[in-house]
């Protein structure tokens, strides 16, 4: 109960931290705020579909993608209001998703990282080529939008919290019970999953979907904060960042993609006046990570809470 | 075997026919053929299934589960042909099994790898019901599986990483987790190997008194002979794809091609075993 009560009581801090927080900083660190709220929730998506299930997905930020364009493609083009061009098209992705998943899940190690890879160039080649809907290789821009007469920074910061809120809350509910129990059934012991009954396929398909789904709501924001978006926002830079977001923070753990999102956007404020060196930094981290650190930095404080109860063990044994 | 057919509400003694029945299996890997033509009537709640390594007691274990097809042959569930049913299919008609080595989720709690063996048999929407649902929908399975688990001793450990576990306990939560879903059928595969004394005590008991309470048909492969003995009144020793001797223990130990099939020769009267030509109970290194 004190737990649980510890735990109402830091919620509601954040929680008047986040909506005072405007009052507070300047429109850029608002931006960056916003951006980090908006790579965490969409590396919700990657801890699904990479972290739970095990599934090489590289097709991530193509999904952010369909997202962005797609919601913008409604609401500024069709009239549809905001909140539903961007759940419409985030549905559109979880069933671009299903549909990759099938041959997907056909496939494991590097031959589904090259599908997935490929799968991701076929939808930034449908970018280029859907002019009237992306404005092609030229790219578009985005309508921004003013919710509750706010302006747009705030707006999007709250609209930032919002979604994400929801997204972390349903998806570690999800990562809790039966269905999140399966995902990882797939992950650890696929052999086994048939005789308990689980659908390995069947699961596979709803992860890649999910994952799409939370990729795409996180891109419709991601194409508000960047105000412009064009093919080449979603190609291999953006896809390695959040590798980044994932394995630095800790791919398994939903606490690993707000970790990661820090991480990056701290690093792409620090080096970005480096250029194409920022790349090196972001590519060198994620070795160092895989290699020194496979849980990301979410496991280190487990990790010494284990070495801390292994070099107690001796010296209770003697006493 | 003492003890298991009485008392409990037996779904084996009310069935009609035997709780499995495979006839004519064959199969082949390649030029290979693994299982030349299988007959096997299970009628009794404890079936050990012995012989040497490679006599394919996992490949009939593969098929009946849906992991393997047949080249040829029939497989029936309570009368109901499963035949090349997929993996989930049978699953889901009441076969539950275990592995070799088992196949545990390690980062998850025991409590959570036992629930996986409810999970897998609940639909997607009842899946979405309990995510959603705050009144603590699952609940039911969490008691159920901590039944399981505390009728085999392990609730002290119920919410530690199944990878803590040592490997005796492991092999027993997959064991858990198999029972837990209530199935008319369980496949054990060499469920002692690597185990100490003191884990196959942990591991038998319990197990002979569910199987009496639920009416649970049980067929283990095994290579600790006396375990075989000990749980098992009915043996079926499988040698080079199909069964050379069906029995109780003490006669299918006594048989001449099953002496053959273990050491090579059928006539070194006493040399292997305790009894004249007799694989002894005790030979835990003679590969069952």
């Amino acid at each position: 109960m004190n737990r649980r009560l510890a735990t109402a009581v830091l919620a509601v801090a954040l929680a008047a931290v986040a909506i005072v927080l405007p009052d507070f900083v300047n429109a850029y660190r608002l931006f960056l705020a916003t951006l980090i709220v908006v790579f965490a929730t969409a590396g919700v998506g990657l801890v699904v579909i990479m972290g739970w299930t095990g599934q090489i997905a590289l097709a991530h930020v193509a999904f952010m993608g369909i997202g962005a364009y797609g919601t913008n493609w409604l609401f500024s083009d069709l009239g549809v209001p905001w909140l539903l061009s961007l759940l419409l098209s985030a549905l559109a992705a979880a069933v671009v998703g299903v549909l990759i998943g099938f041959p997907a899940a056909r496939l494991r190690g590097f031959y589904l990282a090259i599908a997935t890879l490929a799968f991701a160039e076929l939808i930034v080649r449908f970018f280029v080529e859907a002019d009237t809907i992306t404005g092609g290789i030229a790219g578009k821009p985005i309508e921004i939008i003013q919710l509750f007469g706010l302006d747009p920074d705030r707006s999007q910061w709250y609209i930032a919290l919002l979604l994400a809120v929801v997204v972390f809350t349903a998806t570690d509910r999800l990562g809790r019970t039966a269905f999140g129990r399966c995902l990882r059934m797939v992950r650890d012991a696929e052999v086994a999953t048939g005789s308990l009954g689980i659908s390995a396929t069947r699961y596979k398909l709803l992860a890649f979907g999910l994952s799409g789904f939370i990729a795409a709501l996180a891109g419709g924001l991601f194409g508000q904060l960047l105000t412009y978006v064009s093919p080449d926002t979603f190609h291999t830079a953006l896809l390695i960042q959040f590798l980044v977001v994932v394995f630095v923070g800790g791919v398994n753990r939903l606490s690993g993609a707000v970790i990661g999102a820090i991480f990056v956007v701290v690093s792409r404020e620090l080096f970005q006046d480096v250029g194409d060196w920022q790349r090196l930094v972001f590519g060198l981290s994620l070795v160092l990570a895989v290699r020194f650190l496979p849980g990301g930095l979410t496991s280190l404080l487990p990790r010494l809470r284990e070495m801390r109860r292994l070099d107690r063990q001796p010296q209770e044994a003697l006493s | 075997m003492s003890g298991v057919m009485t008392g409990g509400v037996s779904r084996s003694a009310g069935r009609a026919g035997p709780a499995l029945s495979v006839s004519d299996l064959r199969v082949s890997f390649g030029g290979n053929h693994v299982l030349t033509g299988v007959d096997l009537d299970v009628t009794h709640p404890f079936t050990g299934l012995i012989g040497p390594n490679g006599a394919g007691k996992t490949t009939l274990f593969n098929v009946v589960s849906g992991y393997v097809t047949a080249s040829r042959g029939t497989v029936k569930l309570d009368g109901a042909d499963i035949t090349g049913a997929p993996q989930t299919l049978v699953g889901r008609s009441g076969v539950a099994r275990t592995f070799q080595t088992p196949k545990l989720i390690g980062d998850l709690s025991v409590l959570e790898n036992v629930l996986l063996g409810i999970d897998g048999r609940s639909s997607l929407l009842d899946q979405v019901r309990q995510a959603v649902s705050l009144r603590g929908r699952g609940q039911a399975n969490i008691d159920r599986a901590l039944s399981v688990i505390d009728t085999f001793s392990l609730a002290d450990s119920a919410n530690l990483d199944a990878g803590s576990l040592p490997l005796g306990s492991q092999k027993i939560v997959e064991v858990c987790r198999a029972l837990v879903s209530e199935p008319s059928l369980l496949l054990l595969d060499e469920p002692a190997a690597g185990l100490g004394r003191d884990d196959v005590e942990r591991l038998v008991e319990p197990l002979k008194r569910w199987a009496a309470g639920h009416g649970t048909t049980v067929i283990i492969i095994e290579h600790d002979l006396e375990l075989v003995t000990d749980l098992c009144d009915d043996v079926a020793v499988l040698h080079l794809g199909h069964i050379i001797a069906r029995g109780t223990p003490a006669h299918c130990m006594s048989d001449p091609q099953v002496v053959e099939a273990y050491v090579g020769i059928s006539d070194r009267g006493g040399a292997d075993g305790d009894k004249g030509g007799a694989i002894g109970k005790g030979a835990g290194g003679v590969n069952a």
